[in-house]
């Protein structure tokens, strides 16, 4: 206890300016509905918790990081979702990447690709317009010619039944890669957020994708060991509405869902959930954006231990990718865009990510031209080497109010798993609608915060100005020629297979999907080895094990 | 007036949606729309599908219209969805085009919201049937969600009324029990490859032997609509009920009397609403003194506010 | 030439491969709590499937709402409404579209784009005026 007078508190007397000075203010709450006081200070949190609420990195609670070291020993990886047009540009665009060292890629395909379709059953004015077009394993050894598997990471925006990952094991066949060898992540494989927020990747039924996904997993898991068969993305959710606790707390219960489903199946959780990952949006909402993945950490460690029963650290890791969220993005003024950005990736790096994807300002306006991906990229780079967020690990732990916050979070994220588990688990809530209901209603809230100006956004509902008209140069469709010429030779690439062997490899798909006992993923390897594509995969088992139209609420 | 007529009797689509929009908003066509149509009545099977949310019964609803368009016949689907009570606004959720019909020619889906018709959901509902069968459409299904009051009104339109339920929903057979019960021809158990299928469908022919039973036994069905199973016996069930009612009262004349008894509740409603205040207190000293009987307060009111209209 | 005391109807959908819905979600409720009538679709509907259903439901205004590219498919909406007699029918767009398309969309005779960020003040008036001048345009039977 300090000796001097000035160093005496006086409680009351602070009340006292502090009314005074705030007199009419309303209360003020985050986003995901927990009060936010003023002041925070050791009523709210001592060091006396050090121990059962932080631990150390990379153990224990894991609330300060996966890690022991952190950025200090793997700085997060930075994946920028990247593809228009053809394979050829891919390949063109991903060399010019590995060039400037680049060790990862990602492939974002078109939303043709998403939808399950092959490039000939849609119309030809949307190919390539937000992704590449990849339908066969030829045309993924064309993107991927030059590049040495081996040494990249990839992650691949790749929905049930994993075309484009069977497709990129037929490549690495072809060009003597061993399966073993092949490192990334299967993005978009949690098909639960699909169903409930983002319907583009919805291919099959809900029971359908629950299959494929474990034979998934499983065959990874012996087949393709570094591969991540899993990630669970609560991003969805959150851009639907959730507010940042809902869909933190919708994640973690799928994840349950995920484990529990690989544990009926006879799968070894001990030994697939290491492979499990996560992918959240990160909001401009700062402190409770940090507290969110704080508290998720330590929950899934909890979760990891407690409920599914596997006492081993490397099991507990809460590995997770984030992107700044496009929501809170503007089309007026857009060049704040680039702020906004910023603020987010810092929220993303001080809770700890593992891998970042930062926004381009113009996403409200259309695809991102160069000099804006170059911006999002540049953004990264200036957090990591001139503001030296890497530096220190959690440095915002022990923050009486980041502590407070963590734990009011933890709770809140625990009454919505518990919703969940009342309805029967994230397979149930999501079938019969109660993550979607929930979803709705906190858009609905927000969307009233915002039309009342409670909540303002700098250029929408306070500060605007009189805009000129976007002059940008945009950005370039890809060009009808080619794409027609790319048609063309899809359309001689299928002509030139043996029907009868293409039939034959469907006709083991079709058997796979009625005979539990065969892993189905498997077979969708074969059939790409063999020269289906992926709508003729897809389309197959669309047919036999169902197509699960979205639950449409308004 | 009869070039519009030769047009919804010929299936045109257009026509028959303008028809059914003018007889939904009571615009001042309705009238004569109404008056052109009802001797062209009565081709139509009409059949009420209702039961609570989550049996599955737009999934039915899908397969029931595959199984008619099968057997060559035109379909048209009457959903019907709440209104908002505040606001009078509403969502209609679409639910049966999403089963894949959108773009055939053979069926066509109207989307009804529950509140603001002038007299009454069931009544607007009987006119948009009357515009279908009008138009030719083999079969009418009018479809509503729940067992509330009005939803029980609307299914009784129909000659034929299908009552879904899944396995399981045990609060569900209660709602069945005190709502729908008594206007059900046709039970469906729907997901029937649930576990408890046996034993809802056994709560149902428990309940059914407490009822009284005419010339028609009613059956409890099982089906799977998400495969197809059940189906055909259900279109059978429904057409052998139809074909029962029929003989026994055909369908449009059943409409019209229960339109001619809405209507004139209606009239009588609006023609007491317009007599004078002094008029109804008259008829309250009356009754408040002793020296008239309510009913007969009633009768002689009603009388005088006829006679004056 | 009519009267109606029907609130204004109107078709949310979305046409293409996108499949977010969030925006067209809590714009068919504001529509709806200022008292129109929305049909709801899910995503994915061809543009053959979005004219049936106007037609069968009668509509005065279409909301097409679109994230991706989907709204380059707008001009073929456009062209079938006219070829099947709905040119009646007003039209808005809401999502992300570039300024270089949105005056594309208006030249084929859409209302209005809306833009993230659009007030429901702005769009629930402008939707509802639309919806009543159609009502004034539109033949009877």
């Amino acid at each position: 206890m300090s000796k001097t007078v000035s160093a005496n508190s006086d409680r009351a007397e602070w009340q006292r300016e502090f009314d005074a000075q705030t007199e009419g203010q309303r209360p003020r709450t985050n986003r995901s509905g927990i009060p936010i006081k003023p002041l925070y200070g050791p009523e709210d949190w001592t060091s006396d918790r050090h121990e059962a609420d932080l631990g150390l990195p990379g153990q224990g609670p894991m609330t300060r990081g996966i890690y022991a070291s952190m950025y200090r020993g793997r700085p997060w990886s930075q994946r920028q979702l990247v593809g228009l047009g053809t394979a050829f540009d891919y390949n063109d665009r991903q060399r010019r990447m590995a060039g400037a060292g680049a060790s990862a890629l990602s492939l974002c395909p078109c939303n043709s690709v998403y939808r399950g379709y092959d490039m000939d059953e849609v119309d030809p004015l949307l190919l390539g317009t937000c992704g590449v077009v990849i339908n066969t394993a030829e045309q993924m050894s064309t993107a991927l010619d030059g590049i040495a598997l081996e040494r990249i990471s990839i992650g691949l925006n790749d929905p049930t039944p994993f075309t484009l990952f069977a497709f990129v094991l037929a490549h690495a066949k072809k060009t003597g890669t061993p399966w073993d060898q092949i490192s990334g992540t299967s993005n978009q494989s949690d098909y639960l957020s699909h169903f409930v927020a983002n319907h583009m990747f919805l291919r099959l039924s809900l029971e359908g994708s629950r299959r494929v996904l474990v034979d998934h997993i499983d065959w990874c898991a012996k087949h393709a060991p570094k591969w991540n068969a899993l990630s669970v993305v609560g991003q969805h959710m959150q851009q639907a509405g959730a507010t940042p606790a809902q869909a933190m707390g919708f994640t973690l219960a799928s994840g349950i869902q995920y484990a529990e489903d690989c544990r009926a199946r006879g799968l070894d959780l001990a030994a697939v959930l290491p492979r499990f990952t996560f992918f959240f949006d990160i909001s401009i909402s700062v402190f409770e954006e940090i507290a969110k993945f704080r508290a998720g950490r330590r929950l899934w460690a909890k979760i990891v231990r407690e409920r599914l029963g596997i006492n081993d650290p490397r099991a507990a890791r809460f590995k997770f990718h984030a992107q700044t969220s496009g929501v809170d993005l503007t089309r007026q003024q857009p060049l704040n865009n680039i702020v906004r950005v910023a603020v987010q990736a810092m929220a993303g790096v001080l809770g700890g990510l593992q891998s970042m994807h930062t926004d381009a300002y113009d996403e409200v306006l259309s695809s991102p031209v160069e000099e804006a991906a170059r911006i999002a990229v540049a953004t990264q780079n200036i957090l990591r080497e001139e503001a030296h967020l890497d530096e220190v690990v959690d440095p915002l732990g022990g923050s009486y109010y980041v502590e407070a916050l963590t734990n009011q979070m933890e709770a809140e994220i625990e009454k919505t798993l518990a919703q969940v588990d009342r309805a029967g688990g994230m397979f149930e809530a999501v079938k019969g609608g109660l993550v979607q209901r929930l979803c709705g209603e906190s858009a609905l809230a927000w969307q009233a915060e915002v039309e009342s100006g409670r909540q303002k956004v700098v250029g929408v509902n306070g500060w605007q100005i009189d805009e000129p008209p976007d002059v940008r140069k945009p950005q370039e469709r890809p060009d009808p020629a080619t794409i027609d010429r790319y048609l063309k030779e899809f359309a001689a690439f299928k002509a030139a297979r043996a029907p009868a062997t293409i039939a034959k490899a469907l006709d083991e798909l079709s058997r796979a999907a009625e005979d539990d006992r065969i892993n189905l993923f498997g077979k969708v390897v074969e059939a790409a080895m063999i020269g289906c594509t992926h709508g003729e995969i897809t389309g197959r088992l669309r047919r036999d094990l169902g197509f699960g139209n979205p639950l449409v609420m308004a | 007036m009869s070039d519009w007529l030769e047009r919804l009797r010929a299936g045109d689509r257009a026509t028959l949606a303008r028809a059914i929009t003018a007889v939904e908003n009571e615009t001042p066509e309705a009238r004569a729309v109404l008056k052109a149509i009802f001797p062209h009545l009565g081709k139509a099977l009409v059949v009420g599908i209702t039961g609570p949310p989550g049996a599955g019964k737009s999934t039915l609803i899908n397969a029931y219209i595959e199984t008619l368009r099968a057997r060559g016949q035109t379909v048209g689907v009457v959903a019907v969805d709440p209104s908002s009570p505040i606001t009078g606004g509403a969502i209609l959720g679409d639910r049966i085009r999403m089963g894949g019909h959108s773009g055939d020619p053979g069926v066509f889906v109207r989307s009804l919201a529950s509140r603001g018709h002038l007299g009454g959901l069931s009544r607007t509902a009987a006119h948009v049937i009357d515009v279908m069968d009008a138009s030719g459409r083999d079969v009418v299904i009018v479809e509503t969600v729940g067992a509330g009051q009005s939803e029980v009104e609307v299914a009784e339109i129909a000659p034929t009324k299908v009552v879904v339920a899944a396995p399981g929903l045990g609060d569900d057979i209660q709602a069945i029990k005190a709502g729908i019960l008594e206007i059900a021809d046709i039970f469906v158990v729907n997901k029937a490859d649930l576990p408890l299928a046996d034993r809802t469908a056994g709560q149902l022919l428990d309940m059914l032997r407490l009822k009284d039973h005419g010339e028609w036994r009613i059956p409890v069905l099982k089906t799977v609509a998400l495969k197809n199973e059940g189906i055909e016996a259900l279109a059978d069930a429904i057409a052998q009920h139809a074909k029962l009612a029929e003989t026994s009262r055909p369908a449009p004349r059943a409409r019209a009397a229960k339109l001619i008894a809405a209507q004139a509740a209606d009239l009588a409603r609006r023609s007491i609403q317009a007599l004078e205040e002094k008029v109804i207190d008259d008829y309250c000293d009356q009754v408040l003194s002793g020296a008239l009987e309510l009913e007969e307060a009633a009768q002689r009111a009603l009388a005088k506010a006829i006679a004056r209209s | 030439m009519t009267t109606d005391l029907r609130p204004p109807k109107v078709l949310m959908t979305k046409i293409g491969l996108d499949g977010h819905d969030r925006g067209g979600r809590v714009v068919a409720t504001y529509l709806r709590d200022a008292g129109m009538e929305v049909v709801f679709t899910g995503p994915w509907k061809s543009i053959p499937e979005v004219i049936a259903t106007a037609q069968e439901e009668d509509v005065d205004v279409i909301g097409i709402s679109s994230l991706a590219s989907d709204h380059l498919l707008v001009p073929k909406l456009m062209a079938a409404l006219r070829e099947n007699g709905l040119d009646h029918v007003g039209v808005v767009v809401g999502g992300i579209v570039p300024d270089r398309d949105e005056r594309d969309l208006l030249a084929v005779g859409v209302a209005r784009v809306f833009h993230p960020g659009a007030s429901l003040d702005e769009i629930v008036p402008f939707v509802d005026r639309l919806a009543k001048n159609v009502r004034q345009r539109r033949q009877g039977l």
